[in-house]
């Protein structure tokens, strides 16, 4: 009838396999090839687990995984799940399936703040100084956004859109200009960074992301509710005691804090947010409290997958993720589009 | 007060400013559990703005509006909703969520902010679902069903709310007829059970069946506020519609009714004119005289013919009988006496029979007479010939003309028919 999912704990279970499978993919192949049980025992020795201490790994294999793959893969998983879930709400917050964080200024916000570190070579000081300015970018730019469209107490959605076009192209702008200023060797570090990827990610920047990424998710988890009704639109949400307003003002907060961290961990990543939710609504429905959670699994999923695929397919070289996601989701994108157009109406 | 805790509604001279713009001022009305009022009135009356502004929707600018006698707005959002259902006029649900999800939305004013709907609440959304029929559609997208399916379903969502009081805007607009009567029906019953129904309306008709009570709002304000008998009046449908109407009792349906027509649109006297007719034969042509502003009188008619409702509902004076019996001399005196004073007679396509012969008889008296005849007198003579010969001495006298009812219907809606009565 609805074409979805029926049994949804079956669907939670398999996506959890697959996820498992992925990440353990992720961490055997690449440029130094590793036996997937190697693999295993390099991580359950990390992880002190008993009855390891016989089987031989080499260090070789250890430092490959433990302090290579497996940062990169936990990055991809946050990430995906960051973007995946930000993405989704948005959605639903704009009640329209085409939009993502990027909407309200996060990603330009967050490109000001990346361009800005490195204008002012504080970038070479550590690996914290560039995140930080662009999370400083990004929030600069939700909150003017935010600022822009809010009167008398009220975000409406309208408003709330126009203010999130015209700051993108402000900070659009501002970045543009001060890349005119920027000798090559800055242009190159700006244009790795904007050209979203997982590669040299430490384990330091799993320390980083983590926190803000898991927690901004499961407050995201725990409004789903409340989001359910709010994507009804103002009236109806209203009409049964959910104070919009307000609502719509954290699930912002909370998804753009989400996205600009990841977007800081990883530079900026296209097509997650926006296909990831996507398919999972047509799988599961629009109810929150399992798209929410099935977005985080899908998102972390499709990531670390493009990863691994962009690490493989032109060795010794390495695709970068974002071109990767784009590649496989601006296609997959455009065939949803038709499909929606012959069917009447986009879902 | 005590006035005020018995009225689950008060609305004490609410306004509403927008702007410079007054869209409604001085409201006032007190409405008790139980009662199903429709607010009527036409296109920018602020019916909308009342009822979202009555809700807490909109913002009202002057006035106090207490619910079992507590203002609105010491309420909070949740206690308001859990006091009143809102159905807005358009909704546009986003994304494909089922008409159950669409229906447990009801039983958000009753859940902590953590909380995820219980059982209970399940059982309260799918009895209401049961009760607007839509229980089979459960777990169907609100995309795939038809208008009135989902129509029932977001009733079903404001039931659910478990309010008693629940406002509806326009919740029939874009509905066929027989979902349009199901709504009402299921609102009255819902008044039967003590809740307080407020609806948008914009079929008069169907409000004045189903409702208690209606409230006429023009120009933002109440012209008429009560039962719908006294509210439906051919006055205030002039004064809030500037429609020209006849409001009657529909015989075949036993409900009020209206009949609407453009005004005649002309300043220059019309001529007056009394109408012989009886057995329904007369109708159309009252009402096609009365359209283009005649001034009209009639008779004799009997008691219960259709005649007389027409002439009772646009308000033409009218000589009525006793059905079954033979016209008497008073009716008879009173049926030539308004002939002289009209400026010409029309004798209808009449059946004649012993009761109402003194109306062909009176027609002699007519100063300027009009004959419509459709059907030849020997087929419409049930007197053995009186009337026929009666009939034949009319024709021959010079004041009259004879025309069929098609020529007639076509000269007055010409205007030529002065020129056939000499004028």
């Amino acid at each position: 009838m609805t074409g979805r999912v029926k049994n949804k704990a079956a669907f939670f279970a398999g996506m959890t396999v697959l996820l498992l499978i992925v990440i353990l993919f992720s961490l055997a192949w690449g440029q130094v090839s590793v036996p997937i049980d190697a693999a295993m025992t390099v991580i359950g020795k990390q992880l002190h687990l008993p009855g390891l201490d016989g089987t031989g790994v080499t260090p070789e294999q250890t430092s490959v995984i433990w302090h290579i793959r497996m940062p990169r893969t936990l990055v991809g998983l946050l990430v995906g799940a960051a973007l995946s879930v930000s993405g989704a709400v948005m959605q639903g917050v704009f009640g329209n399936s085409l939009a993502d964080p990027g909407i309200i200024g996060v990603s330009s916000g967050a490109a000001l703040g990346a361009v800005i570190a490195i204008a002012l070579g504080v970038t070479a000081n550590g690996i914290f100084y560039m995140p930080v300015f662009a999370l400083t970018g990004a929030l600069l730019a939700v909150g003017l956004t935010v600022a822009l469209a809010m009167r008398d107490g009220k975000i409406p959605v309208m408003v709330l859109l126009l203010a999130g076009v015209a700051v993108s192209m402000l900070m659009g702008a501002l970045t543009s200009g001060i890349l005119t200023f920027m000798n090559e060797n800055r242009l190159r570090e700006f244009l790795f960074w904007v050209v979203g990827g997982l590669d040299y990610r430490r384990w330091e920047h799993v320390y980083l992301a983590a926190g803000p990424i898991i927690i901004g998710i499961l407050i995201l988890f725990l409004l789903a509710r409340h989001l359910n009704i709010m994507v009804l639109g103002d009236q109806e949400a209203r009409s049964v005691g959910v104070p919009v307003a307000f609502f719509r003002l954290i699930l912002l907060v909370i998804s753009a804090l989400t996205t600009a961290t990841a977007v800081c961990v990883s530079g900026t990543i296209g097509f997650v947010g926006l296909v990831v939710p996507h398919i999972m609504r047509l799988l599961l429905g629009p109810e929150h409290r399992t798209l929410l959670p099935a977005c985080a699994l899908a998102g972390g999923l499709f990531l670390v997958a493009c990863d691994t695929l962009g690490r493989l397919v032109i060795p010794p070289s390495e695709v970068r993720v974002g071109i990767m996601t784009a590649l496989l989701g601006a296609p997959y994108f455009l065939y949803l589009l038709r499909k929606s157009q012959k069917g009447g109406g986009l879902s | 007060m005590n006035a005020s805790s018995q009225s689950a509604l008060t609305v004490a001279n609410v306004g509403v400013t927008i702007g410079d713009k007054v869209i409604l001022r001085d409201i006032s009305l007190a409405v008790k559990p139980g009662e199903f009022v429709a607010i009527i009135g036409p296109n920018g009356a602020g019916k909308s703005t009342l009822l979202r502004g009555l809700r807490g929707l909109g913002a009202i600018s002057a006035g106090t509006v207490q619910v079992f006698g507590q203002s609105i707005h010491t309420m909070g959002d949740k206690q308001l909703a859990r006091t009143i259902a809102y159905m807005q006029q358009e909704v546009n649900i986003g994304f494909g969520f089922t008409a159950l999800e669409i229906v447990l939305a009801g039983r958000y004013p009753y859940l902590k902010w953590w909380q995820n709907e219980e059982n209970e609440d399940y059982e309260i959304a799918k009895k209401y679902m049961a009760f607007t029929g839509v229980e089979a559609l459960a777990d169907k997208s609100v995309r795939q069903v038809s208008g009135g399916e989902r129509q029932r379903i977001l009733l079903a969502k404001v039931l659910a709310q478990e309010t008693p009081l629940i406002f509806l805007d326009e919740p029939t607009a874009s509905l066929d007829l027989v979902y349009q009567e199901e709504i009402f029906r299921y609102c009255q019953l819902m008044c039967q059970e003590g809740k307080m129904v407020f609806i948008i309306a914009h079929d008069i008709k169907l409000a004045a069946k189903f409702c208690t009570r209606l409230i006429l709002l023009t120009g933002g304000t109440i012209l008429a506020d009560g039962k719908p008998e006294d509210v439906i009046t051919t006055e205030n449908l002039e004064k809030a519609y500037g429609l020209h109407s006849a409001v009657f009792i529909n015989k075949v349906t036993g409900n009020l009714d209206i009949h609407t027509y453009k005004a005649a649109g002309t300043t220059t006297r019309q001529p007056s004119v009394h109408v012989i007719g009886g057995g329904g034969s007369a109708g159309t042509i009252m009402r096609l005289l009365h359209e283009k502003a005649y001034t009209l009188s009639g008779g004799v008619f009997q008691q219960g013919d259709t005649d007389t409702d027409v002439a009772l509902a646009f308000g033409i004076q009218a000589i009525v009988g006793q059905p079954f019996c033979v016209i008497d001399k008073i009716q008879g005196r009173e049926n030539r006496e308004k002939m002289l004073a009209a400026d010409f007679t029309v004798l209808s396509n009449l059946y004649y029979g012993q009761q109402n012969l003194a109306n062909l008889e009176a027609a002699f008296a007519a100063p300027k007479l009009i004959i419509i005849e459709d059907t030849a007198i020997e087929e419409r003579d049930f007197t053995g010939g009186k009337a026929t010969k009666l009939y034949r001495d009319l024709l021959t006298l010079p004041q009259v003309t004879v025309l069929n009812s098609m020529q007639f219907a076509a000269q007055i809606a010409d205007g030529e028919f002065k020129q056939v009565c000499g004028q």
